[in-house]
């Protein structure tokens, strides 16, 4: 490999771009397919998972050297050795352009290599894409977990902690995918951007009255699934037959179901009947799937009972992560399913409704009134819901009550 | 192979040569089409393939007279082609076949009639044969198979040469449905979309003007993806239109068409005959019907699980997951049913505890929480009619309609 040769790196990285992803719509990716995101993207598209025809990608940049028909085109190997490329650091201290993060002694203007990281920057184009400003993987491994571990040591809100990282691992994933890296290290690294999408998406959930929120959380959505979706293309090209499945892999799909459970929105725009079409049977099996398949059951039969209380008793933190937003919808759903079908003359005491909605119940009182659903006492001082009300709502804020058993997911990091 | 001679192989060649000839001059789209079916296997092409292998030099014939070399480009690559073929090169044929049609569609672009349509869906349908086939030998060599996307690309050249106006349009169909099986088969279902708006948004030719045949392969393939989609009702008027227009002796059509439709009725309410079932050899759908009609849950369960595999694959699997609520439907109803022969009196109030025993004879664990949110489902997706009084534990059936029929129409949501 010439590491150092780099105007020869720059006129190879056309041709990088469009055989090495072996996808479809590389030719309309335009010039600069390569420094997509996510070049593996839409490999699983052309080789679905139980494919007999699966081939053997490696696309190992520490070799160099690709099999298959790809070899005639070397990997880019970056040598960038610090967190940050030199160029951009002492760019960015000029325009005073750093996160708090980066600032060193508080300073707007000066930071140092331990402090900055390498932005998220959109297009590059090939001049800019040199090898000087690329992290090989070693570093960038080191750049994640200096990231990572921001999450547990610092005083910022998650939002600020939120925008750094986010922008960050953003460049990683970009570092990446330019240096073709696809082994079983990116894959660890995939998981751990993933995980944090997850949490994320959780901490930054849109409550009444911020409205930033709301879109920040959208945009985390995003990444979360651009992500996820790289990371399956990541387990598949890894693969070693097709009955060979990663230690976290089934997890990891469990998520891709817990996120579509709702028909009219899927947010990574693939059909939950399209994508279940693919996956191997090991994971179809698993005991993770098994909770996400139970879940989805249960949501689509509106099981709202079910639904909780498998919730409840099974789910781990990162499922809750995604799963949270759903449960109001679902205690919602079953308020207003009681209400509806309940017999006039009998209240419905809330003891109970807290056990089924598996809340406490003096949150299940706010949820009543949340959703325009007035309670009453009976003699004995126990409240009521009294049913065939029809003032029932949706609320328009999203205020969201924790599940029992669970509390202690709701104060994790 | 039996000897050939020079002189033989000559005769053949200058045969085929004229014989390409004559039907253009003549536009004779049929004899023009068996000029091009490499992978029928007529013993004509593979005469001709075996003389152009002991004749090496067919390109000298084709240069030597006005009359066939103005054909060139399409007839020499073809040759290669047929020649790759005979010795079992399909990557070569493949490749060779794609250069002879692309020169074809340049010829083929400035015709103003149709005359040639029959000769561009042999081209059309080789195209996708040869790069499946082409595609196996690549996957068995270790290598990428890359040859059906590609295809795909050529195909959607050719789309674009017939879906402009003018009579050549009625041919776009024929080259959709071929996208549409390759899509299919790679996974990347998703491109069909474009194709589908190209088709259905065009003003100036009524989709009833395309033959039949493309009509319902077309219908099939669209209904398949509103099945994939979750979009019952679509997926109902599309498959049952392929159906309806499906030739009666073409069996394996028809049973691919209900392979689909048949969840789908089923979602809505209708169920097929046994004998239908018998008749298109689609077992696998016995007992979900069956356990629709008896009410029988663990029935359904289990034939579920039993063909888990196959019904996860074809993307069916979360319809007849949903019809759970049309069993429960059916169970109560076959508790009224009794209880009515008993005592007709009280045959409209269903004990919560008699459901639950009723379970427990299937082998279903459910508490009564779980029985009255079921109950609950029914009564607001209008599978049934009453309410439920929590206090005693009953459900109060209307006496009118208790049970409503779906009548075509999905489950509420």
């Amino acid at each position: 490999m010439e590491r150092n040769n780099h105007r020869r790196h720059q006129r190879q990285i056309l041709p990088f771009s469009s055989s090495s992803s072996t996808s479809s719509g590389a030719a309309s990716r335009g010039d600069f397919g390569a420094f997509r995101e996510s070049d593996w993207r839409s490999r699983k598209q052309s080789t679905t998972r139980n494919n007999t025809q699966k081939p053997k990608l490696k696309l190992e940049a520490e070799g160099g050297e690709k099999e298959d028909g790809l070899s005639e085109i070397p990997a880019l190997i970056g040598t960038c050795p610090f967190m940050c490329p030199e160029g951009e650091r002492a760019q960015r201290e000029r325009l005073r352009d750093l996160a708090v993060f980066e600032r060193l002694h508080g300073n707007p203007g000066k930071t140092s290599p331990s402090l900055a990281v390498k932005k998220f920057c959109r297009t590059i184009s090939a001049k800019e894409g040199q090898v000087s400003d690329i992290r090989p993987l070693p570093v960038l491994e080191e750049t994640l977990s200096y990231l990572l571990t921001l999450l547990d040591t610092t005083n910022h809100s998650f939002e600020v902690l939120h925008d750094f990282i986010f922008d960050r691992t953003r460049s990683i994933r970009q570092d990446l995918s330019m240096q073709n890296i696809a082994n079983k290290k990116a894959i660890y690294m995939y998981e751990e951007m993933v995980k944090f999408h997850i949490i994320s998406h959780l901490k930054l959930r849109p409550h009444s009255k911020k409205s930033t929120t709301s879109s920040i959380h959208y945009l985390n959505m995003e990444q979360l699934t651009k992500a996820l979706t790289s990371l399956y293309n990541l387990y598949d090209v890894n693969h070693e037959d097709s009955n060979s499945v990663h230690k976290n892999e089934a997890e990891f799909c469990s998520f891709y179901v817990l996120l579509h459970l709702d028909s009219r929105n899927q947010p990574a725009g693939e059909s939950l009947a399209l994508w279940f079409r693919c996956l191997p049977t090991s994971i179809i099996r698993s005991s993770e799937m098994c909770f996400a398949r139970g879940v989805l059951r249960s949501f689509r039969l509106g099981n709202y009972k079910h639904f909780l209380s498998t919730i409840a008793a099974e789910a781990s933190y990162l499922q809750y992560c995604i799963l949270e937003p759903y449960v109001n919808q679902v205690r919602m759903f079953a308020l207003s399913c009681i209400n509806s079908v309940g017999y006039k003359l009998h209240p419905y005491p809330l003891t109970r409704l807290s056990n089924i909605l598996i809340m406490k119940e003096s949150d299940v009182e706010l949820l009543c009134n949340a959703c325009g659903l007035e309670t009453c006492m009976d003699e004995t001082g126990n409240k009521l819901l009294p049913t065939k009300q029809t003032s029932f709502t949706t609320p328009k804020d999203n205020q969201s009550y924790p599940v029992l058993g669970l509390e202690q997911f709701e104060r994790e990091y | 192979m039996a000897y050939l001679s020079m002189g033989e192989s000559h005769r053949r060649i200058t045969d085929y040569l004229n014989r390409f000839a004559d039907a253009i001059n003549y536009q004779d789209g049929d004899s023009l089409a068996r000029l091009f079916s490499v992978s029928s296997d007529s013993p004509f092409l593979l005469s001709l393939a075996d003389a152009l292998n002991v004749f090496q030099d067919a390109n000298r014939l084709i240069k030597q007279s006005e009359k066939f070399s103005q054909f060139g480009e399409v007839v020499a690559p073809f040759f290669r082609s047929l020649q790759s073929y005979r010795l079992g090169n399909l990557v070569d044929a493949y490749g060779a076949f794609e250069k002879a049609s692309n020169a074809f569609i340049q010829e083929f672009r400035n015709w103003e009639s149709g005359w040639a349509l029959e000769a561009l869906y042999v081209i059309a349908y080789e195209i996708r044969v040869l790069a499946e086939r082409a595609d196996r030998e690549l996957a068995s060599n270790g290598k990428s198979p890359e040859k059906l996307k590609g295809a795909g690309s050529f195909l959607m050249k050719v789309f674009g040469v017939l879906a402009g106006k003018g009579p050549k349009r009625v041919g776009a169909l024929y080259v959709t449905c071929q996208l549409f099986k390759i899509y299919f088969k790679l996974g990347t279902v998703n491109l069909c979309r474009s194709v589908i708006r190209s088709i259905e948004t065009a003003r100036i030719f009524d989709f009833e003007e395309f033959p039949t045949r493309d009509k319902v392969t077309y219908m099939y393939y669209t209904g398949r993806l509103e099945v994939l989609n979750e979009n019952f009702p679509a997926a109902d008027q599309k498959l049952s239109y392929a159906l309806t227009h499906c030739c009666l002796s073409k069996e394996a059509n028809i049973r691919m068409i209900l392979k689909y439709l048949i969840p789908v009725k089923l979602s809505i309410g209708i169920l097929p005959k046994k004998q239908l079932l018998e008749n298109y050899d689609l077992v696998e759908y016995n007992n979900i019907v069956e356990a629709l009609k008896r009410g029988d849950l663990r029935l359904l369960r289990s034939a579920l699980q039993e063909n888990e595999d196959q019904f996860l694959r074809s993307g069916v699997y979360l319809v007849l997951e949903k019809l759970e609520l049309q069993v429960y439907q059916r169970l109560l109803k076959k508790i009224y049913i009794i209880q009515k022969q008993k005592d007709p009196s009280k045959a409209h109030q269903v004990k919560l505890e008699v459901i639950v025993k009723a379970l427990k004879w299937l082998e279903i664990e459910m508490d009564l929480d779980e029985v009255e949110c079921i109950v609950a489902i029914l009564i607001y997706k209008n599978l049934m009619k009453g309410y439920f009084a929590h206090k005693s534990k009953v459900v109060v059936l209307s006496k009118q309609d208790p049970f409503p029929k779906l009548n075509g129409k999905p489950v509420a949501s």
